[in-house]
This record gives C-alpha cells, structure tokens and sequence, in this order.
C-alpha cells in the first residue's frame, strides 16, 4: 500500500481536445503548429502552436455558464479538469480529502494585456483586475469541481510548474494529508510572453525542430493538462482503475544562469537521478523519455548532454512532443505526462518531427518515426524552466 | 536513503524555525519593531531597505529591481545566522503573489507602447515569479530542490507545507523559505479600484476599530530557515501546518481541535492566536468569527497594522510568532483586544485566510 496511483487524465492543446483527439494526432503525426489565429499580436509571422478554440467554444466545451469574465488560462485548465474528474469518476465517488495544485505563469496576463490601458485610466474592464494573479486562475478553475477541494494551490516556476505540481501532491498524499490530488498545469498564450521568447530570440519562425543539428528556437503553445494522483488505499476504497504509478520524481535547480542551462546539464541530471533513485529503477528500465526538448540551441544540447551522462550507452528512444503541441510552458509538465502515460497504455512512442540532422555533441537522435506496437513499462518526462528549475517524473506501467 | 515513507503524518520529528530575517517598513534585519514598532500613517508604504552593497556586490544589484534585491538580502542574512551555504542548504522555496511585478509592469508597458518592437529581454527575464528562488539558488550556488508558490494570501504558508511534508517525509533536513511581494504604486492603483485599499489613512488608535473596507499596503521579504535538526538557539518548533479551502467554520473548528488533539493538546494550553486582522471590514469579520466560535478567551495577535498587507503579509504572522515565543513575550502592541502582555508564551496558533477562500492554521511551539 505505498504507490501513487494515476487515475485520471485531461488535456487539451494544439492537437486536441480531450485525450483521444490526442493520440489520434500523434499516431498520424499530425501536429497542431501553425499561424496565429485567436491571439492580438503583430507577430504573425511566428507559427505557434493554438488551440483551435475561441473563448466562447471553450466555454461551451467546460460548461461555464455564468455571464462573470474568465480568463482563457482558467477556461483551458477547467476543460482539462473536467475529463480527469470525469475519468477518475471523481463527482460520483470523492476521494476523502482531495488537493487541487495548479501550475501556471501566465495566469490573466492575456486579459490584462488587452485592458491594461483601461485599467489605468478608465473602470470599463476593473472585473479583470483581481484575475490578473496566477492564484486567482487557479481559484477560478478550483470553483467548477462542486464537491469542494480541500487544499488548493499555485506552483509558478515558469515551464515546471506542472511537474512541480505532482511533486507536491504526491508528497502531501504520503504524508497522509490527502488521498488524492488533481495536479498538472494551464496557460494560454500572451502577447506578452510570445514578445518576451522572441527578444530573447529564441522562436523559431518555421516549426520547431527539436533536437536537429540545425534547430532554430522553439514555438509557443498553449493548452492545460491535469492528472488525477492518488493512494491505492483510496484507489481500491473507491473501486476506479488505476492507469499507471508516478512511481519517482525528482527537482533540483541547475543554478547556472537565469535564462541558459549549463552545458553539462548539471540540473537536469540532478532531476532525473533523483526520480530513478526514488522510483527505485536503473536507468536501463526506462523505455522511453519524453524530452523537455524546446527546439533552443541551448535547451536541446544541454538535456542531451545531461541524458547521456545519466544514461551512458543505453539511450532509451528520446523525443519531444513539443514538435507536436509547442511549448506549452506551465502546462508542459502536465501535457507531456499525460503524453507519457497515453503513449504507454496505447503501446506506442511519439515520434520527433521535423528532425533531419544529429546534433554534434550528442551520442543520440530522437525517434524519427511513430514507433507502434510497443510495450513500455516506464516512461520518463522532463520539464525544466527558467532559472534552472528542473524536474523529472517516471511514469510506470502497473 | 529511502524516500518512500508513507503516512508518516504528525511522527514524533519536530520541525524548527531556526531563524528569520525581514526588511519590511520596520527597521531592516532586524528586531526592532519587537520593542519600539513604527506605525506608518499612510496607505502605500515604502520598506526601509539596508544598504545592499554590504551583500551584493555592485555589478550583480545593477540588475536586480528592489525586490530581488531583498530577497536576496534577507536569503543571506539568514543563512549566514544558521551557518548554512549553498552546498549545506537543501531546499529554497518561495512564496510570492504577484513575483517581480516593476519588471512585468515595465515589460508589459514596453509591449504596449512600443507596439511590439524594440524591446529588450532584461525585464522580461525578470519577471517571471520564479526569478526570486531562481536567483536566491544562484547567487549562492544551490542545486537542491527549488521551487515557487504564487497563490494569493496563501503562497508562504504553501511554502510552510511543502518543506515541513518533505521533512516528515524524511526527503530533505532543511529549506530556506520566503515571502516576497513588493506593491508597485502602479499595481496600488489597480487593486485600489477593486477595493484592496482604504481611501483614507489611518491612525494607529483607528487602525482596528474602522470597520470599513480595504486596508494598508506594505511589502514582504521575510526568508526563514526550517530544520528537523534541534539546536538551542532556533526560535521555535513548528507542530502542525495545515491548509483549507473554503472551509466552514465548523470545519475550520474541527481542524483546529485535530492539530491540537494530534499534538496532545488542549485549546486551553495555546496562549495566544495571530490573526491577519488587516483594518479591512470582511477580511476582520472572518477572523472575529474565529475568535467568537473557536478560540474565544485566548488572547488574539495581530501584525498587519505594523507590516501592512500583501500577499506575502502571511509570513509575518508565522514571524512574529515564531519572535515572540522566543524573546517569551508577547509585547501589548501585538495585541488585538487586551493589552496586557504575555509572559512567557509555549504555544501560538497562527490563523490566516485570504477573502475567506484560502485558510491555513500553523501550531508554533517553544522549544522543549
């Protein structure tokens, strides 16, 4: 009776709303990057990776009713929660004590950039004034689920946040806090952040290619993931299928530089060791990694290094999604874990588009193709963020 | 070691708060406001900030806006007081509600008002609500765990949670945690139209018989050093910390009597409650139905009248508990009704909640 048991799953990006639009879309290598279509930006020459949704028909997908504003970064995580409750049968049968821990950066920016002006000097949008926060976002997906949350937060650490949001779940469901814990993460794009990625010159203006020699930068996407984690004392009192363990994880800060990752990827190294020595498991036991692979000339170069002193001569198949979804940012933890676990329980490893050419210093390539018909009994995600801080999670089949 | 340790919830492992270190409007690092407090008559209000090169050299502070700078400061100065470096300290988390907002702001204004050109990186790097624990792992060079809260009222007591869990759990031995939050006067002015502020300031006689709505701004940079390991000289064991979400009053009541019951004590053994009594009508309303249902005759403290409020003000409530269990006095000025000083206090309850929405209860302890 010690596992942390993965019971439900929701996500929505560029490729999809809902779990099987997903493994549809990655089964057909079908990915979601393309021109900019709902965010107010001049910057249309950078592809990015949308949702295919405007405001209204994600309204009308979560079933928000009420005429009170909501900010896109919430209307995305309360479609994402309302198929994981749905899933882990959750409205029927509640867990004892359940947590909700939301990650996210953005939070309302995308709403106060349209209205700042007006918050400054006229009251015509001031109902968007109080959403600004990231823990506001939060509070206002939190308020859909009508059984009540009992702990609910906010993780910010830029493009972990999501995997931090496990990680602190899954600890206050060992120290017997709750039983379970609905974890993951939200953002939409901003005008803000897209212009804050391209002064750093890090976008790529065709799609990304994450791990090729020749990348150019990465491509922002936007979508919200959570996962329902919990005991298997609550799992078996509440009679639901467990779809896989989070059986380790780990976070450790590269601190090297506020943007760069080391050249060793001497933080990513720490994360994912941490994750095996939890989960208990050799490197060789992992069948599978989900990169964090942005498509950046340093991201990439640096979790490859970091991969390769961690795994030595036996890579396991290594690819980025984000190929598929763009960076989803804070919401990338929980995207790329659901990934994870679809992929394992449809026996089948996501390949890397747009990959041509091997990086020099890497001993690897990414999975070129989809690979079907493949058993995987543990899978690896990795989400770092600025400021070094990464994290690394293991997925393992039951 | 072995990190699966399941259940492990109230063991016998205490958990300390070794020290803490503040710049705030009171005088800087320091403990001044413990004996002669300064009640600042105004509604946006300034911290008073040490003279950061004596901690950062020069070309470093040059791009760090002030809050950065603070949680810099404070990081180090209480690392220093517990001998701890960046090798020896194995955790850094942060609380913060709204991160370095002057950097969002002066991006998000050169977005607007340059329509998207010629912008440059700096603050936009910088305003991420990580920077600050980012930063702190940086300057002094800590690979542990590394992480950031930014949920309202409630992102310190986040931070509280996820150290004092993973020290149960046996996962790390110590953490510096932080609040950070600086009041830009261009955010004062968003929040003032949504009814955070008063209109008008108050006096310190005022200050919690109002009864109107909003309260006083302040800043917090307050970092502390949590430790399973006891030393003589820590300010106080940390018994229980627990988070709710909207939770009724009765609830609140039964968790209250499950921290007590789990640490076997009675209601009758806590000598005082601190409470985040802000000036503010329905932010004051909650707490005083607390002390109606729930702590009744216990003495109830209050800080916010000399550290205003932001969304990190909640650190200074674990704060000045956690001085005044270890200078063994709760001064007449901390309190809400009486004005009697406590003598030698052993336990405090410290209640925060943020628009009766998120709610945390902290059971602090004087040492054996």
């Amino acid at each position: 009776m010690n596992k942390i048991l993965v019971t439900g799953m929701g996500i929505i990006s560029a490729i999809g709303v809902g779990k099987a639009a997903t493994v549809q879309s990655l089964l057909d290598g079908k990915s979601g990057i393309g021109s900019i279509k709902y965010l107010k930006t001049k910057h249309i020459e950078l592809p990015v990776g949308e949702v295919q949704c405007d405001d209204e028909e994600l309204k009308a997908i979560a079933g928000y009713t009420s005429s009170k504003p909501i900010t896109r970064t919430s209307l995305l995580g309360r479609v994402a929660l309302k198929e994981a409750l749905e899933e882990a049968n959750i409205n029927l049968c509640r867990p004892r004590k359940l947590a909700f821990i939301s990650g996210t950066t953005v939070g309302g920016m995308e709403k106060s950039e349209l209205y700042y002006h007006d918050f400054l000097n006229n009251d015509a949008h001031n109902e968007y004034i109080a959403m600004h926060d990231c823990g506001a976002c939060t509070d206002m997906i939190g308020k859909q689920y009508e059984g009540k949350f009992d702990i609910v937060t906010t993780i910010s650490t830029a493009c972990s946040s999501a995997a931090n949001a496990a990680i602190l779940g899954a600890n206050l469901i060992k120290a017997g806090y709750v039983d379970a814990a609905i974890v993951g993460g939200t953002e939409c794009l901003s005008k803000f952040h897209l212009n804050g990625f391209n002064t750093l010159m890090i976008l790529d203006k065709e799609e990304c290619k994450p791990f090729d020699k020749n990348r150019q930068g990465l491509n922002l996407g936007e979508g919200a993931a959570y996962l329902v984690i919990e005991s298997e004392e609550s799992v078996q009192r509440r009679n639901v299928k467990p779809l896989c363990e989070l059986s380790g994880y780990g976070n450790a800060c590269d601190a090297f530089h506020q943007t760069a990752s080391s050249a060793t990827g001497e933080g990513a190294c720490k994360a994912m060791a941490k994750a095996l020595e939890m989960s208990g498991l050799n490197s060789g036991d992992i069948d599978y990694i989900n990169a964090h692979g942005t498509g950046t000339g340093n991201n990439d170069e640096s979790e490859g290094a970091a991969i390769m002193r961690i795994f030595g001569d036996k890579i396991p198949p290594v690819s980025s999604t984000k190929s598929f979804t763009g960076h989803t940012t804070s919401a990338a933890g929980g995207v790329e874990s659901v990934i994870s676990v679809l992929a394992m329980i449809n026996d089948f490893i996501p390949n890397n588009l747009n990959f041509s050419e091997k990086i020099d210093s890497l001993s690897f390539s990414p999975v070129k193709e989809c690979i079907r018909n493949v058993k995987l009994s543990h899978v690896m995600t990795n989400s770092f963020g600025f400021g070094g801080n990464d994290s690394s999670c293991i997925l393992s089949k039951l | 070691m072995i990190l699966h340790v399941f259940y492990l919830n109230y063991n016998n492992m205490d958990i300390f708060i070794q020290a803490a270190s503040q710049i705030s409007t009171q005088e800087p690092l320091s403990e001044q406001w413990f004996d002669s407090p300064v009640f600042s008559e105004k509604i946006l209000n300034e911290s008073i900030d040490p003279d950061f090169k004596l901690y950062i050299p020069v070309m470093v502070a040059r791009r760090m806006g002030k809050l950065m700078k603070r949680a810099i400061v404070t990081s180090v100065d209480v690392l220093k007081k517990c001998e701890l470096t960046g090798d020896s300290l194995e955790a850094v988390i942060t609380g913060t509600g709204l991160g370095c907002i002057e950097n969002t702001e002066h991006f998000l204004n050169a977005v607007l008002d340059n329509d998207e050109t010629c912008l440059q990186p700096t603050y936009f790097i910088q305003s991420t609500h990580n920077t600050i624990s980012s930063q702190i792992a940086l300057f002094i060079k800590c690979h542990g765990y590394n992480t950031t809260y930014s949920h309202r009222g409630t992102s310190f007591d986040a931070c509280v949670l996820d150290a004092f869990v993973q020290m149960k759990l046996g996962m790390i031995s110590n953490a510096l945690v932080g609040g950070h939050d600086e009041m830009t006067p261009a955010y004062f002015t968003l929040l003032q139209k949504v009814g955070y502020w008063k209109d008008a300031p108050l006096t310190e006689e005022s200050f919690h018989s109002a009864n109107t709505a909003g309260s006083i701004s302040g800043n917090a940079s307050l970092a502390m050093v949590l430790t399973n390991k006891e030393t003589f000289d820590a300010l106080c064991k940390i018994k229980a910390v627990e988070m709710l979400y909207m939770p009724s009053i009765d609830e609140i009541k039964a968790k209250t009597n499950a921290i007590l019951q789990a640490n076997g004590m009675k209601l009758a053994d806590v000598d005082a409650v601190v409470m985040g009594f802000s000036g503010d009508k329905d932010n004051d309303e909650v707490y005083k139905n607390i002390v109606l249902q729930i702590t009744q005759n216990i003495p109830a403290m209050c800080y916010k009248h000399i550290f205003g409020e932001s969304f990190c003000s909640s650190a200074y409530g674990v704060y000045v508990a956690a001085t005044a269990i270890a200078r063994k006095k709760v001064p007449a000025h901390l309190l809400y009704s009486s004005k009697d000083e406590i003598r030698n206090p052993r336990n405090i309850l410290v209640y925060n909640h943020f628009h009766n929405i998120d709610h945390s209860i902290i059971l602090l302890s004087c040492l054996d």
